[in-house]
């Protein structure tokens, strides 16, 4: 077993990472600050795209940090890491996927019964 | 190591210090006697809530998708209905559930260093925050409960972002149209219930004639004498289009119309006069007249139109007499559709009348709602995934409350020290994917611009 003592940021007890309290704090205030900048950021007007990559590019970050920071995962197991990217790539691949043929069922991604959507052109099975 | 291997448990010897095979002497009695020592059941506890970590960013992401999906399809549903939501509940759950992820890493190194203070304390705070959140959230809740804003069917698109005003108008609001009743040979509307904006309030001048823009309606009591809910309310120029779903009243004479307390309305019921089911637009002013009654009122006989207002209680429509502030302005007579004797009500000197000005919008939420319109069709859609995700965020929050309520249990109990803390940390970190959730569920749904 390592030493007991924790010493600057690296420290460990011998389980595991003991965050210090200046991490903790610095990481918390600065998510406060983010998300005040994201509410003051909707508040200017840079085009609706823009302010939606604005919105998200805060929210990616302020992720980050929680991930690293609060959940230790840059102090941790790299195959913690691991797990949780392969997870966030399987989310990302799931909403890729599903954009990606959009323009083949719009009509009927709301569907109203009184208004059904064109029955597909093309070849159908028969019998 | 104790070399005795007297378990039988089928393992390998790791080394029991005591008769109950609960790790070393020295060692927390929660180390269990299948690992190898406090860090080896750490690592494994942690490599466990990894894995869950990794299946509930699975189970959110098909939510996202949803919301992806109908985002890139309807973009004018989600920049309208997100007016529904009030970025500053949203703003201060946000800073709740980020203060509370910070005290519970704060808890979790507290319990690293064997400091049962602060642990307990770091955990009540938790505990605090996370009920704030799911205060907040009902706050939210309830107030779009009230004013129909819900998910698929129960969406009522007859309401306005701010809430306090009703749209009612168009966008298949049913009972929004006009129908009004009317006598060709006679060259007037018969019978019916008409909203009080298209109706003249002077009882010289009978029928649609003025555009009354009704600027306040006051009621405060209803016909139980108990107070109405909500009754007095600001009325903008939203409100002021084809409303009232009219409905004919037959024999009756003379009577003004009268709504009696009726269920929902049936055709029925129309038989027996008396009763104008002018349903739907609830707190929406409505006058009432028949035939003779006007024509009495075009000599000065007659009662003046009865104004009132529909109050709906669950399924029960009720009226209530009320006292209405209305400024009218000069127009142009518009005919109803079958009217082909339109000119004889449509006479300048008739339809001159005290000008006045409609009632001003003053606030800058009064006027983006104006601007708005009407909300676009399925704009229940947003609502159905906003309380999908929201909701299911919400469970979450539940089931971390009562994770952190038995870790705050266990901690006072003195369960934890600094070799033992697995729970503390692994709850922790669902705590922060709960709030990581939010993190991205705040801006998606919030503040869309």
């Amino acid at each position: 077993m390592a030493s007991a003592e924790h010493h600057d940021d690296h420290a460990d007890h011998g389980i595991a990472h003991v965050a210090t309290m200046k991490t903790l704090v610095a990481t918390g205030t600065t998510l406060l600050f983010l998300t005040l900048l994201t509410v003051l950021a909707t508040r200017v007007d840079f085009g609706a795209n823009i302010n939606l990559a604005v919105a998200m590019v805060i929210a990616v970050t302020k992720a980050t940090l929680v991930v690293l920071f609060f959940m230790h995962l840059r102090y941790d197991r790299l195959f913690h890491t691991v797990v949780f990217v392969s997870a966030l790539c399987a989310a990302s691949l799931f909403v890729g996927f599903t954009l990606m043929d959009t323009s083949q069922y719009q009509h009927t991604n709301i569907w109203d019964p009184s208004a059904p959507p064109p029955a597909p052109v093309g070849w159908r099975p028969t019998g | 190591m104790s070399a005795s291997d007297h378990d039988g448990h089928g393992h390998d010897d790791h080394g029991h210090g005591d008769d109950h095979g609960h790790g070393h002497a020295g060692q927390s009695r929660f180390i269990q006697h299948h690992y190898d020592d406090a860090k080896h059941q750490f690592d494994s506890g942690k490599f466990g809530i990894w894995l869950f970590l990794a299946q509930e960013v699975l189970f959110f992401s098909a939510l996202f998708v949803a919301y992806v999906l109908y985002r890139v399809h309807h973009p004018e549903i989600y920049s309208y209905a997100h007016k529904w939501l009030d970025v500053k509940y949203g703003a201060i759950n946000t800073a709740v559930l980020i203060f509370s992820s910070l005290t519970a890493a704060w808890a979790v190194r507290a319990a690293q260093l064997g400091q049962k203070k602060l642990l307990i304390a770091c955990l009540a705070t938790t505990i605090v925050c996370a009920c704030t959140f799911l205060g907040i959230k009902y706050i939210e809740y309830h107030h779009k409960w009230k004013e129909q804003i819900l998910f698929g069917k129960f969406f009522d698109p007859c309401v306005s972002p701010g809430g306090e005003e009703l749209i009612t108008r168009k966008n298949k609001c049913e009972g929004t149209k006009s129908t009004v009743q009317f006598d060709e040979a006679a060259g007037k509307p018969t019978a019916g219930c008409f909203e009080i904006s298209k109706l003249d309030l002077d009882p010289d001048r009978v029928g649609i004639q003025a555009d009354c823009q009704v600027s306040e309606v006051k009621i405060s009591k209803g016909a139980d004498g108990k107070e109405v809910e909500g009754a007095s309310r600001p009325i903008t120029n939203r409100c002021k289009d084809e409303l009232v779903e009219l409905l004919e009243k037959t024999e009756s004479g003379g009577k003004v119309g009268h709504v009696a307390t009726h269920e929902t309305p049936k055709p029925a019921e129309e038989a027996q006069g008396q009763q104008f089911p002018c349903w739907r637009p609830s707190f929406q002013p409505f006058v009432c007249l028949d035939a003779t009654d006007a024509d009495k009122r075009l000599h000065g006989q007659g009662s003046k139109p009865t104004a009132g207002i529909l109050v709906e209680y669950g399924d029960e429509l009720e009226r209530h007499d009320v006292k209405i502030n209305a400024t009218c302005k000069e127009r142009p007579v518009t005919p109803p559709p079958s009217d082909v004797h339109a000119d004889k009500t449509n006479t300048p000197e008739e339809g001159v009348k005290a000008v006045q000005p409609l009632h001003e919008l003053t606030t800058h939420e009064e006027h983006e709602l104006e601007a708005l319109g009407p909300p676009p069709e399925h704009t229940g859609m947003f609502l159905t995934i906003y309380f999908a995700m929201t909701g299911l965020h919400g469970v979450h929050v539940l089931v971390g409350i009562l994770v952190f309520i038995w870790l705050l249990f266990r901690a006072i109990r003195g369960d934890f020290t600094s070799d033992y803390f697995g729970p503390v940390d692994f709850s922790a970190l669902y705590w922060h994917i709960v709030d990581l959730i939010w993190i991205f569920l705040f801006p998606l749904l919030y503040l869309i611009h």
